[in-house]
């Protein structure tokens, strides 16, 4: 149930995934509860209401003016807030430094914590999903079934990438490792993160390759210093293509494990383009439900990528609101 | 999107539009969360009020320590269970229910309140804020105060013994079960 409701652990989940394929008692019992939900959700209540009610624009109004109601109109009464405020002030000041100290001290350390936690790279073994069969589920559950089933899908092994299963529509279903994040992210080497993603056709061809290209360089150990300026080398030349019109991906699984911020996230779809300025797609203002995507951002690749969230998960369930 | 919790530190650092911003977001769950409770729209509208005024007067001490939505369904739980203290004191708040108005109201929403009924209410009040609210196990844990794996266990109680008596309801009224599994257009705009 736990994994109906998206709260389990990426790996649970891919294992909860992979049995229930093979469970037909699960499968009926996640049905029904899905059943159960759906049904729930027939009891809407609307309001009638709209806009700021009175009651509470008089209440904005009364903060604003607060601090100016404040003042101190007796002599006496100042002179006693005056060196009660001396008081205070002096005791506020030691307290606003010992918090100082504090703050810092805890505020480096889980800076430090989160920037050594993956300083550097695993052993391979961590960033594998051992069961394959799991890890099949767990890039299929990037989109919904009618789209992944018939995808190709991709497993990550000793090699790197390989195919697991032949698809018959153009789609290609994988699981990206950590180090498909910007290359200064703290968790670039966080052997956690589980990606799955479906390309559409444009971007299997146009988008994948960088995934293929950044997987082997990391295999064959090479610093990010020099991938850096192979991927740089490898746009200059024309070996890795600029995304395709249309290119784009699916990331609604519930199961994935994005990094240590996000967890699973929220299902969305990502929109690849050639450099673009955001505000050809008004990402990033208010209200907008585009957002830019920083995976590219300052990278060597010169893409401009999009991410819109979507209000359910593969499996049709809903997801929570941003 | 701005996030609730930049807002929330835009509004306590004087930002009206900020506060404007989060109404709007959380205005309708709000009323969602009070109405399916009470059955009473006019109460459910004052005590959604109820919730912002007292986010106006604690902002200065607000801390991003939970989530804003979490935050917000914390006082509204307090406002609630001071309502019901209330009714139970008055005396109404066993009739409220049975009592409330059914007028124009679809059947499958009938049925599901129905069946909400059946259920404990502690098991009910955490499948609702699961469905309706759509907050963590954890965040579910926290506001109620009770652990995570209580949480858990209850709600796939609730939920086994919701489709139980779906079930049998309808082997006996199979019309309304029809009805419940109409396609909605949409989902927003009933009751």
């Amino acid at each position: 149930m736990a994994y109906l409701d998206g709260e389990l652990p990426t790996d649970q989940a891919t294992q909860t995934l992979s049995h229930m394929e093979l469970c037909p008692e699960c499968q009926t019992l996640a049905a029904d509860f899905r059943g159960v939900s759906q049904e729930l959700m027939a009891w809407e209540v609307e309001s009638s209401e709209v806009g700021i009610p009175s009651m509470i624009n008089a209440a904005l109004g009364e903060r604003h003016q607060k601090p100016e109601a404040a003042k101190v109109n007796s002599p006496r009464l100042e002179n006693r807030v005056l060196t009660s405020r001396w008081v205070w002030a002096g005791a506020l000041a030691i307290v606003c430094v010992a918090v100082g100290l504090t703050l810092t001290v805890t505020s480096r350390n889980r800076n430090e914590d989160r920037s050594t936690a993956y300083a550097s790279m695993a052993s391979i073994e961590q960033y594998l999903i051992q069961n394959r069969n799991a890890e099949i589920a767990l890039a299929r559950s990037a989109a919904p079934e009618a789209i992944s089933n018939n995808a190709k899908i991709l497993v990550f092994g000793w090699q790197g990438y390989e195919t697991a299963i032949e698809g018959k529509n153009g789609f290609v279903c994988m699981v990206e490792r950590s180090w498909m994040s910007p290359f200064n992210s703290a968790e670039f080497w966080n052997p956690k993160v589980r990606v799955p993603m479906c390309f559409n056709p444009a971007a299997a061809r146009s988008i994948l390759p960088l995934t293929i290209k950044r997987t082997e360089m990391i295999l064959a150990g090479i610093s990010k210093a020099q991938m850096i300026d192979s991927i740089k080398a490898g746009f200059d030349n024309k070996e890795l293509p600029l995304p395709e019109s249309g290119a784009m991906c699916y990331m609604m699984s519930r199961a994935g494990y994005l990094n240590d911020a996000l967890g699973h996230f929220v299902p969305h779809l990502m929109f690849y383009f050639p450099l673009t300025d955001k505000s050809s797609w008004g990402a990033d203002l208010r209200d907008s439900p585009v957002t830019l995507n920083p995976q590219f951002r300052d990278g060597p690749e010169p893409i401009t990528e999009f991410v819109i969230p979507v209000g359910k998960w593969s499996d049709g369930t809903a997801a929570p609101v941003m | 999107m701005t996030s609730d919790e930049a807002l929330m530190l835009e509004f306590q650092g004087g930002s009206r539009a900020a506060f404007e911003e989060l109404f709007a977001r959380y205005r309708k769950p709000l009323y969602g969360f009070f109405g399916r409770r009470l059955n009473n729209p006019e109460r459910a509208e004052d005590l959604t009020q109820e919730t912002f005024l007292a986010v106006i007067r604690a902002a200065s001490r607000y801390e991003p320590r939970a989530s804003v939505r979490t935050y917000l369904y914390g006082i509204a739980l307090k406002l609630l269970a001071a309502e019901r203290r209330k009714l139970l004191i008055s005396g109404a708040l066993g009739r409220s229910v049975p009592e409330a108005k059914t007028d124009g109201t679809p059947e499958c929403v009938l049925w599901v309140r129905q069946a909400l009924e059946k259920l404990d209410a502690p098991e009910r009040e955490i499948l609702m804020l699961r469905e309706y609210e759509q907050l963590s196990y954890s965040d579910i844990a926290e506001l109620l105060r009770i652990p995570l794996n209580t949480v858990r266990s209850r709600l796939f109680r609730s939920r086994l013994a919701l489709k139980s008596y779906l079930e049998s309801e309808a082997k006996t009224n199979p019309d309304l079960r029809a009805s419940a599994e109409q396609p909605r257009p949409g989902r927003r705009g009933m009751q």
